[in-house]
């Protein structure tokens, strides 16, 4: 399941790299004296975003970064402090960094600048009147187990009183191996003195109650190690003050197993990283003679593990011949240990591979499946060690080894070139749609080849168009295997135990909605999780299993592409939506109907929740779901009931080039009404449609008065006005509730090619773009929230 | 008209072959009894006019968007923009297509009339007059036969936020 995260980091990359170009851009126009709520906000959810995926995937340096950047927006946002150029300068220079980073994990390697990044965020922290600590919390949930793990160097002799004795030694690295990376620093060098460091996100405690196995803890020296790097420690130790070869050992393996793994994945690491290419090459001279065999071996790993990512393919291994390459090369088992390596590689990608060892270690890689084996075949243990944070900078290794195998069965084109394929049918559709109109007055029996002609151009086109558009169709999985890795993560963030259901994963929808639909997934599963499900005791306690479900759903329903996430938690409270929106001064009557009132959620800065935690809570999300839902020309639709849990609907088209409308005619103009946001039509009564106050109309339609958009009126048409009793009524459903659009006729049920106003034009309120008619000409299509809201205003 | 027209691109043959590397063309159309003068390399084409779509609550000016070859594109009548009296949509009437910071705009105008070269320093300085357009918008003046030419600056005019044609933060950029 975790493997499919790697599909997804270019989808991250470029996701990232939008919001912060649209972040730069929005920063670069804010006026400091005059801030744009608006703009703030968009500002502080592009920031948001960032951190939402950064989190996801794991790259918690950007997350880190983001969440200081995105307080200090966020009390811009809120007023709490007043925008400064100062804030709009480090603002950016946290874009800057953050591009840099999203630089350094699409290129494989650690962003290397920390200075700057700290400095940048002390100075975001100072602006935002935060002390360090609160400002630095925990990130994301798999970001923190990372960030959390230390490193601890552990001292010890062997067979003294008090310390392990020597045959104990291999079960002792294989329990710590189990808590985390463990790296022998100096095997060999002083006869009975070890130093092992151990990185690992466990407390001191676990790492002493495991000791006591073997040992009298305290005898052993266990110190704290920030810096990672055990060189000078080794010296300042004494270990090997007399010994200068021995320590020149010691230093090489540690600084190459170290630099080489910290920089993984890329062959990179071993020539680019400055520290480590120098130091192994020396190294290896007078380190091979008093230490036998060990930094050789040492140094074939190295060398291995680098060839295997320079080469996603391991053909070219036959032909290159690398010194002290014993074991592998012209090895006829070759093909299988470089695909090993691959693999185990993808798996660390995966997050699993934190605990194995390096692929190339001798002996150890042909069967990497056996980790444990490995970490006791110590001799290149000192390479073995891996800390985990190389694990996060993995991605691109192994998407271009997955590319290099997908090359075969599919090519990688453009999606502009899929785009102007699709805009190509498109007018192909309508050239056919005019040819049909202007032959169909032509005698069917004087011009039968005409006629069959025009019909299998339509066929022909039809079939076209399917598949055209079937190049963007991609199933749905691609976005819900992420969330496995999501809900796990969140849930052990919180303590609570959640179960995901995936259902109709094989959904085909367009590849752009796919993309789009991530982040508001995302924000639903993490609410969900968050704010619907309960903590386990609750759920106990109110009769339910202790795990709570969480189930994604996708199909097709009527040209729609129907997405629901739907949780089994407490449900929304009616009494707290009210009381906040009553607090925020956002207006809704007492006795609203609960659609209504769950539809709160979606207000911009609306938080039910009572803290701030790093996965929701600060109301932005619902704010973004409903934007970037409806910017799909989708709709979002909750469900709820206390106690029993919530369901969120999102309803999507097929596609985003294609709307299924309906044609409506108000005074010969002809608009286009999305068939997705129709309920039903009817032709009132007499006495049925009501005037309020003289201006405002409103019809009466089963219980309900629903407020009754005049089309004709809003859009200044002339024409004679019909009588509503005249005119047809069509019943929509819009962001403002239930609404009745009057039109003078309904027209045909059809297709169109969506065309935007903007691009030579600007936008029109109640329009939400134009395309072209079977005529020719340009018909507008209707946006129908704008429409009920442009009425209301009018009023 | 035709006839003047004909005379006049044999004229600005002539001058374009005198023409110096640094003279650009014009092209020149006639609004009421002004005749004025855009950048041709504005220009993209010029058709009949056609059957327009109405964009709701906007400016009577702009007369709504047509479909050119899959294209979706604004028409202003300029005639109205500057309310030369009584406008008629007939065979006759011309609109020229521009091509403005990579958006397409149509306009219509009484007529076109020609494509001249001018040199930099054959365009004057405008003083301030009551020309129909805002001197905002004009380049300066320039004389052909004895007839002022006034040159527009017709990106400026058709970004500006006057004729509403772009949102403010486009019109911004290109100002």
């Amino acid at each position: 399941m975790t493997i499919d995260m790697t599909r997804f980091y270019q989808v991250f990359f470029d996701e990232a790299s939008e919001h912060l170009a649209e972040m730069e851009s929005l920063l670069l126009e804010l006026d400091v004296e005059a801030p744009d709520a608006e703009m703030l906000n968009a500002i502080f959810r592009a920031a948001h975003s960032i951190k939402g995926g950064a989190g996801t995937f794991g790259f918690a340096d950007m997350a880190e970064l983001t969440h200081v950047l995105e307080t200090l927006l966020d009390r811009v946002r809120k007023q709490e402090t007043a925008l400064s150029t100062q804030i709009v300068d480090v603002s950016l220079q946290a874009g800057d960094l953050l591009r840099a980073q999203l630089e350094a994990h699409q290129e494989g390697r650690e962003f290397s600048d920390k200075e700057r990044l700290r400095e940048v965020c002390a100075v975001l922290e100072t602006l935002a009147g935060a002390p360090r600590q609160n400002a630095a919390p925990p990130v994301s949930p798999s970001a923190g187990a990372e960030r959390s793990s230390q490193t601890w160097t552990l001292r010890f002799r062997v067979g003294e009183p008090g310390h392990p004795r020597e045959e104990d030694l291999d079960s002792l690295l294989d329990a710590l191996g189990d808590l985390g990376a463990v790296e022998p620093l100096d095997e060999g060098a002083t006869p009975n003195a070890r130093c092992w460091r151990l990185t690992t996100s466990s407390e001191p405690e676990a790492i002493v109650n495991l000791l006591a196995f073997v040992c009298d803890p305290k005898q052993i020296d266990i110190s704290a190690d920030e810096s990672g790097a055990s060189a000078e420690e080794g010296e300042g130790y004494g270990f090997f003050a007399d010994a200068s070869g021995a320590v020149s050992v010691t230093v090489s393996e540690a600084d190459e197993g170290f630099g080489f793994f910290a920089g993984a994945p890329g062959a990179e690491a071993l020539s680019e990283t400055p520290e480590a290419a120098p130091a192994s090459e020396p190294a290896s001279e007078p380190a091979s003679e008093p230490a036998s065999e060990q930094p050789h071996i040492v140094q074939e790993p190295a060398q291995g593990y680098g060839f295997f990512i320079n080469a996603p393919g391991a053909d070219r291994a036959v032909d290159q011949d690398y010194p002290g390459y014993g074991l592998f090369g012209g090895s006829p088992g070759m093909d299988q240990v470089a695909a090993l390596a691959v693999e185990s590689r993808e798996e660390q990608a995966r997050g699993y591979g934190f605990f194995r060892t390096a692929p190339g270690v001798p002996g150890g890689a042909p069967e990497s499946e056996t980790p444990r084996q490995e970490t006791g075949a110590r001799p290149a243990s000192g390479a073995s060690a891996q800390p985990p944070r190389a694990s996060s900078a993995q991605p691109q290794a192994s998407s271009a080894s997955k590319r290099a195998t997908a090359g075969d069965t599919s090519i990688r084109v453009s999606v502009e070139k899929v785009d102007q394929l699709i805009n190509l049918v498109g007018e192909l559709v309508i050239t056919h749609a005019m040819l049909a109109q202007s032959t169909s007055t032509l005698d069917p029996v004087l011009n039968e080849r005409v006629h069959d002609g025009i019909a299998n151009l339509e066929r022909n086109s039809r079939d076209l168009q399917q598949a055209v558009m079937s190049i963007r169709m991609m199933p749905i999985s691609f976005v819900f295997n992420r969330f496995p890795r999501v809900v796990r993560d969140t849930a052990a963030a919180l303590g609570k135990k959640v179960n995901l259901r995936l259902v109709g994963e094989d959904t085909e929808l367009d590849k752009g909605l796919i993309e789009r639909l991530a982040d508001p997934l995302n924000h639903l599963v993490r609410n969900s999780i968050d704010h619907g499900v309960e903590m386990p005791e609750q759920r106990l306690a109110a009769g339910k299993s202790e795990t709570g479900d969480i189930t994604l759903a996708a199909s097709h329903r009527g040209g729609n592409v129907v997405v629901e996430v739907s949780d089994d938690g407490a449900g929304l409270s009616r009494e707290r939506l009210l009381k906040k929106a009553a607090e925020r001064g956002v207006p809704i009557a007492e006795n609203a109907p609960d659609k209504e009132v769950w539809q709160l959620i979606f207000a911009p800065g609306f938080s039910t929740a009572e803290r701030i935690t790093d996965i929701s809570g600060r109301g932005v999300g619902m704010d973004v779901v409903r934007r970037n839902i409806e910017a799909m020309n989708g709709r979002v639709e909750i469900d709820s009931e206390p106690g029993r849990g919530t369901r969120i609907t999102i309803r999507l088209p097929l596609t985003l080039a294609i709307l299924d409308g309906m044609s409506v005619q108000v005074d010969d103009e002809v608009f286009i009404l999305p068939l997705t946001v129709i309920r039903e039509s009817i032709r009132p009564q007499p006495g049925q449609c009501k005037t309020l106050a003289g201006k405002g109309h409103v019809v009466h339609v089963g219980d309900d008065y629903l407020p009754r958009v005049v089309l004709a009126e809003l859009f200044g048409l002339e024409g004679a006005r019909r009588a509503p009793e005249e005119s047809i009524l069509v019943i929509v459903d819009s962001n403002e509730g239930r609404a009745a659009l009057q039109v003078e006729e309904l027209g045909a049920q059809l297709q169109v090619v969506i065309k935007s106003l903007e691009t030579n034009y600007r936008k029109v309120e109640g329009i939400s773009g134009a395309t072209i008619m079977g005529d020719g000409r340009v018909a507008m299509i209707l946006d129908v929230d704008a429409l009920v809201r442009l009425s209301r205003r009018e009023h | 008209m035709k006839e003047a027209s004909n005379a006049m691109n044999d004229d600005a043959q002539e001058r374009a072959i005198g023409a110096s590397t640094d003279s650009r063309e014009y092209l020149t159309f006639t609004l009421g009894a002004e005749e004025y003068g855009i950048d041709i390399l504005h220009v993209q084409e010029i058709r009949g006019y056609d059957t327009v779509t109405k964009i709701a609550n906007s400016p009577d000016f702009i007369k709504g968007v047509i479909n050119m070859r899959g294209v979706i594109v604004p028409i202003i009548d300029m005639r109205l923009k500057f309310n030369l009296g009584e406008v008629e949509y007939n065979q006759f009437t011309v609109v020229i297509i521009l091509n403005i910071v990579e958006r397409v705009v149509g306009m219509v105008v009484d007529g076109v009339s020609d494509v001249i070269a001018l040199r930099a320093e054959q365009i004057r300085p405008a003083p301030e007059f009551g020309a129909i357009l805002d001197t905002a918008y004009i380049n300066g003046l320039a004389t052909l036969e004895e007839r002022m030419v006034i040159m527009v600056d017709i990106e400026k005019l058709m970004t500006s936020e006057e004729m509403g044609l772009v949102e403010r933060l486009r019109a911004d950029i290109s100002d």
